[in-house]
């Protein structure tokens, strides 16, 4: 037996959700879904549980996860009720619930919040630069130090329990007992998709949509590659010509896509692009900001420039500081990890079905 | 001039004799036949060229022709030539169902100067050539006797006159509200005097007591009021409230209603009768979704009072309402219940007090417990709307309805949701809301049995005609309008009972009415007034006269409709139908079972195909045989065999399917293009 909670409805307006409830589940949405399977509930059933405020159901559900908002349910239901925007809206809605701070949801719903966190990040980084009269040199040692312990801390504190959370409520309430070595068959799928976002390729053949995976999957490959660069090649202490230019290459790529992404967003030229939230331009400024901002200081290194505009690399350490700490463990950062653990997790459900078959 | 009254007397005078010495009847001596080939409908399987040669044969048939369409304009205009050339007392068109062209016909007849009651069509299509269509000479032998009893009955019609009636020009409309309050208007406004009767203290009736009305938000009191405003503007329109319809008697033109109005009683002379009784609300019985068990458990008719009356808060036994279920289909769509109609009005409704609460109290959780929403028309603004401002719609079906159950205080209702995949639903609720439906009056069998209106299964009242006569009933003369025919809203009701108002004015406006003579008639001399006539007549159209010293039976012939009830119960033989006399139905059953010598055999010679293979199609159409050749060995589809046989696609269509059905050919799948059916013979 569920219980209907009709204020659900306006908790899910506040991630980004709107006028799905005038949805009167035709099913259009999961005929044209290529990714719909042959219990024709994907992506109905999302729908129908958000109208009723069915909040354990959803939480429970890898659904959401497995939609890459390509737009099509939105663009042919007769009701104008948006399923698409309604399956990231809960893409959200589980960040946050998932989220055991619950700093994530407090960030989506109240942008002042997330000014705010990001206004004193900016002060810290701009303090900590300018009055605790260190050199530059030693300021730059502590920026590669900070991004060394921020990820580590980071997953630690933040992303690690999140992720158990999700495995809780999705795998464990939901009582899919499966052995271990379904744990381990299942892990391949867990880094295909972290990589890849195969599954996305599943959905409806369309030149916007190969390109849209493709220059996902180059941004995907930049971003963990500057990551190890910058982090365990020290990108910007190095004297390696081809680390330099590996660091060059990933950061334009950043930034080039980056930019790509933005303007599609101004220029709402589909579906998904169509209703951007504060989050989602936090995410794609903030990760344009991160390449161009690198690019430049490792610039300024190569010009020999960097002490005379040292100021170029307080604004990328201030970048960084802010990326790692507010949009990493509870902004839109983290559906890279929810989506890939998410078909790790259908995976293993699937695994077991078949085994106690 | 009427064209009708060429040998009335002779008529008259044999009708009384053929009823002792038989057959003195003026029998017509100069018939002519046509036989019709509706362009190969007819002569595809019956064979009409033969049937036009054998018919001329016949005693007293002067022409006999095949035609091609005997309801084009030319064929009129020969049959009018013929009439007139040959000086032919009677007609015989053998063709397609009476339905489509009797009156077509009649006038070819009257436009000849030839009663157009001396003539008779006979149905050779349906009843022939598409009946029987696998055996095409059967169908002609029966044709050919079908044609022969319409020959014998046309002998012994008689030339007859419409009947007609005075019309009194003015209109009893029984129920005041807003359907015929607003019919009272336009009746009086065409020049009838209206008497507008009323069973309770005010005007208005249902619409009186609802609140907000949709689309204009009006409030249903103000509508009322100001079309009460105008109505006693209007001199010719009489009201009576506190009137009871005590006895309706007489007929169209000229009925008389007894009214009692308190103590005085009135008789109300009028030409016609509108009942406009409208409905009751179903009263749902106790314990059904918890009504009358749980204090929280009321009707839609309920709530609207409640919204009216609250101010600011939404308050109901002193309790605060946040949120309210409504459940649909109560009495209505009960696949085992009374009530298996949709009551049509009811979603729209519940959904529009809905959004009155919306609009009137912040804060009010709303859930649609429905089986199908039906808010047609322009009524879907409202269920997009309620959608919207977050109403949550759930979807049962009636094997499983929604429990009402009060537990700890609460009125809970659990229900499984067919749009969540049957999930079973609980929640609570501070108000469960019962949409209920329409059902007849309670009164509506008294009305119905003083006024002999028939009523449906439904118990509601009932037109002659869904489509063609929505407003009429099977008693001429009296017309319904509104909810006493079926569920309908404010719109429709108002609609239903304009049409009715200006179908009466049709009748009435010329101060006289003609009527079909097709009735009742009583043979004085042998008629003994046994009664058994008049119990039996469900129209009491037979009263008892005198007649030369005794008591015979007298058929008011504006109410008779005809039936023919009255025939066979009487023991002297004295009643019976005009146009269906003994004489003309024994007559046509002499020709219908006279033995017929058709040739068979002019279809003899095999059908020899190219391959060696015999196909047996004697007696089948001869395009069979044509299709068969074309298909030798071949598979085609219907436009190759169109453009091979010069023949229309729509009738090779019609040829193939029968050809099916009889094994002759088969589908052979698809084509190329998957475009169309290829065919090909059946091994």
């Amino acid at each position: 037996m569920s219980h209907i909670n009709p204020d659900f409805a306006d908790d899910i307006t506040k991630f980004g959700a709107k006028d799905f409830n005038l949805c009167f589940n035709c099913g259009n949405c999961t005929a044209v879904c290529s990714l719909s399977t042959n219990d024709a509930t994907f992506p109905r059933e999302m729908i129908r549980y958000s109208t009723l405020g069915l909040e354990d159901e959803i939480k429970s559900s890898l659904k959401p996860w497995l939609c890459y908002y390509c737009g099509e349910c939105s663009s042919d239901c007769p009701r104008q009720a948006n399923p698409g925007e309604l399956m990231m809206s809960l893409r959200r809605w589980l960040t946050a619930t998932y989220d055991w701070t619950g700093l994530s949801g407090l960030l989506y719903k109240h942008m002042s919040v997330y000014i705010g966190g990001m206004i004193a990040l900016l002060a810290a980084v701009v303090g900590f630069i300018y009055y605790s009269g260190l050199s530059k040199e030693v300021v730059m040692h502590y920026g590669h130090l900070f991004e060394m312990f921020a990820i580590a801390g980071v997953f630690a504190v933040i992303l690690l329990p999140n992720i158990i959370r999700m495995w809780y409520f999705t795998v464990i309430k939901p009582k899919v007992k499966a052995p271990i070595k379904v744990y381990f068959k299942a892990l391949s799928e867990l880094f295909v998709h972290m990589f890849t976002q195969k599954r996305f390729l599943g959905c409806e053949d369309t030149k916007e949509n190969r390109t849209r995976w493709l220059l996902h999957f180059i941004l995907v490959l930049s971003y963990l590659s500057l990551l190890f660069t910058t982090v365990f090649l020290d990108w910007f202490s190095t004297s390696s010509t081809f680390v330099i230019w590996l660091g060059y290459v990933e950061s334009a790529a950043i930034f080039i896509i980056t930019t790509v992404f933005m303007s599609m967003r101004v220029r709402k030229t589909d579906a998904m692009h169509k209703h951007s939230q504060p989050s989602d331009w936090f995410f794609v400024i903030w990760l344009f900001l991160m390449g161009i901002t690198s690019f430049a200081v490792r610039l300024l290194i190569d010009l020999n420039l960097i002490n005379t505009l040292f100021w170029v690399f307080t604004i990328h350490f201030t970048v960084l500081v802010q990326w790692a700490l507010i949009i990493v463990p509870f902004g839109k950062w983290t559906h890279f990890l929810y989506r890939s653990f998410a078909m790790y997790f259908e995976r293993i459900i699937g695994l077991n079905n078949q085994l106690k078959k | 001039m009427s064209p009708l009254n060429d040998d009335k007397d002779s008529i008259t005078s044999s009708f009384y004799l053929t009823k002792q010495t038989s057959f003195r009847i003026a029998m017509k001596q100069r018939i002519g036949v046509y036989i019709c080939h509706c362009g190969g409908n007819i002569s595809d399987y019956v064979d009409v060229e033969q049937l036009s040669k054998l018919i001329a044969n016949e005693d007293n048939v002067v022409i006999s022709k095949d035609v091609m369409f005997a309801c084009s304009d030319s064929t009129q205009k020969d049959m009018v030539q013929d009439i007139n050339d040959q000086k032919l007392d009677a007609i015989v068109v053998a063709s397609c169902t009476p339905k489509l062209h009797t009156h077509t016909f009649r006038n070819v007849a009257i436009r000849a100067g030839l009663n157009p009651y001396n003539y008779t069509q006979v149905n050779v299509r349906e009843q022939c050539s598409w009946a029987h269509s696998d055996k095409p000479m059967d169908a002609t032998i029966k044709a050919y006797g079908l044609i022969r009893a319409g020959i014998n009955r046309v002998k012994y019609s008689e030339a007859l006159e419409n009947i007609e009636i005075t019309a009194q020009k003015a209109v009893g409309v029984i129920g005041a509200g807003i359907s015929g309050m607003r019919a009272a208007v336009d009746l009086a406004r065409m020049g009838n005097h209206v008497y507008l009767i009323e069973k309770e203290a005010n005007v208005g009736g249902r619409v009186a007591e609802s609140g907000k009305l949709f689309m204009t938000g009006e409030n249903g009191k103000d509508v009322i009021d100001r079309l009460y405003k105008r109505i006693k503007e209007i001199p010719e329109i009489t009201v009576f409230t506190n009137a009871n319809l005590d006895k309706v008697s007489g007929s169209i033109g000229d009925f008389t209603l007894e009214v009692s109005v308190k103590d005085e009683a009135l008789k109300l002379n009028v030409g016609a009768v509108l009942v406009t009784t409208g409905f009751d609300f179903y009263q749902p019985k106790e314990g059904e979704y918890g009504y009358k068990l749980s204090d929280n458990v009321i009707t839609l008719q309920q709530f609207n009072k409640l919204i009216e009356t609250s101010n600011d808060k939404l308050v109901y036994n002193g309790n605060a309402i946040k949120s309210v279920a409504y459940i649909y289909c109560v009495g209505s769509r009960q696949s085992k219940g009374e009530n298996k109609y949709c009551s049509r009005q009811c979603c729209s409704a519940a959904i529009h007090s809905s959004l009155n609460v919306h609009e009137k109290f912040s804060g009010v959780k709303a859930f649609h417990l429905y089986r199908d929403i039906r808010t047609y028309g322009k009524q879907e603004l409202l269920y997009t709307e309620s959608s919207r401002k977050g109403d949550i719609y759930i979807k049962y079906e009636e094997k499983e309805p929604p429990a009402v159950e009060v537990k700890n205080n609460k009125t809970v209702i659990t229900v499984k949701d067919y749009l969540t995949y049957k999930k079973e639903l609980s929640f609570d609720v501070d108000l469960v809301v019962l949409v209920t439906g329409m059902v007849p009056r309670s009164d509506s069998n008294d009305i119905s049995s003083k006024l002999k209106i028939p009523t449906g299964s439904d118990r509601f009242f009932n037109e002659i005609h869904p489509k063609l006569k929505p407003v009429e009933t099977v008693i001429k003369g009296v017309y319904i309008g509104g909810t006493c025919q079926g569920p309908k809203n404010i719109t429709e009701s108002v609609q239903s009972s304009l049409a009715a108002a200006s179908k009466i004015n049709t009748i009435l406006r010329k101060g006289t009415l003609e009527l079909e003579p097709i009735v009742a008639r009583v043979n004085a001399e042998t008629c003994l007034w046994c009664e058994k006539c008049a119990a039996v007549c469900e129209y009491d159209a037979i009263k008892p006269i005198e007649s030369n010293g005794k008591m015979i039976a007298q058929v008011n012939t504006s109410t008779c409709v005809g039936c023919g009830i009255c025939g066979p119960v009487c023991p002297s033989n004295s009643i019976e139908i005009v146009q269906f006399t003994d004489n003309e139905i024994e007559s046509m059953i002499d020709g219908f079972m006279e033995k017929a010598e058709i040739n068979t055999k002019q279809d003899s010679q095999e059908n020899e195909i190219s391959s060696g293979k015999q196909i047996k199609l004697n007696g089948f159409p001869k395009i069979w045989r044509e299709i068969a050749s074309a298909l030798d060995d071949k598979t085609l589809t219907i436009p190759q065999l169109s453009e091979q046989l010069g023949v229309e696609s729509n009738v090779l269509t019609w040829h193939l399917m029968t050809m099916n059905r009889y094994g002759v050919v088969e589908p052979a799948g698809l084509d190329e293009d998957e475009a169309y059916y290829m065919y090909k013979l059946k091994k």
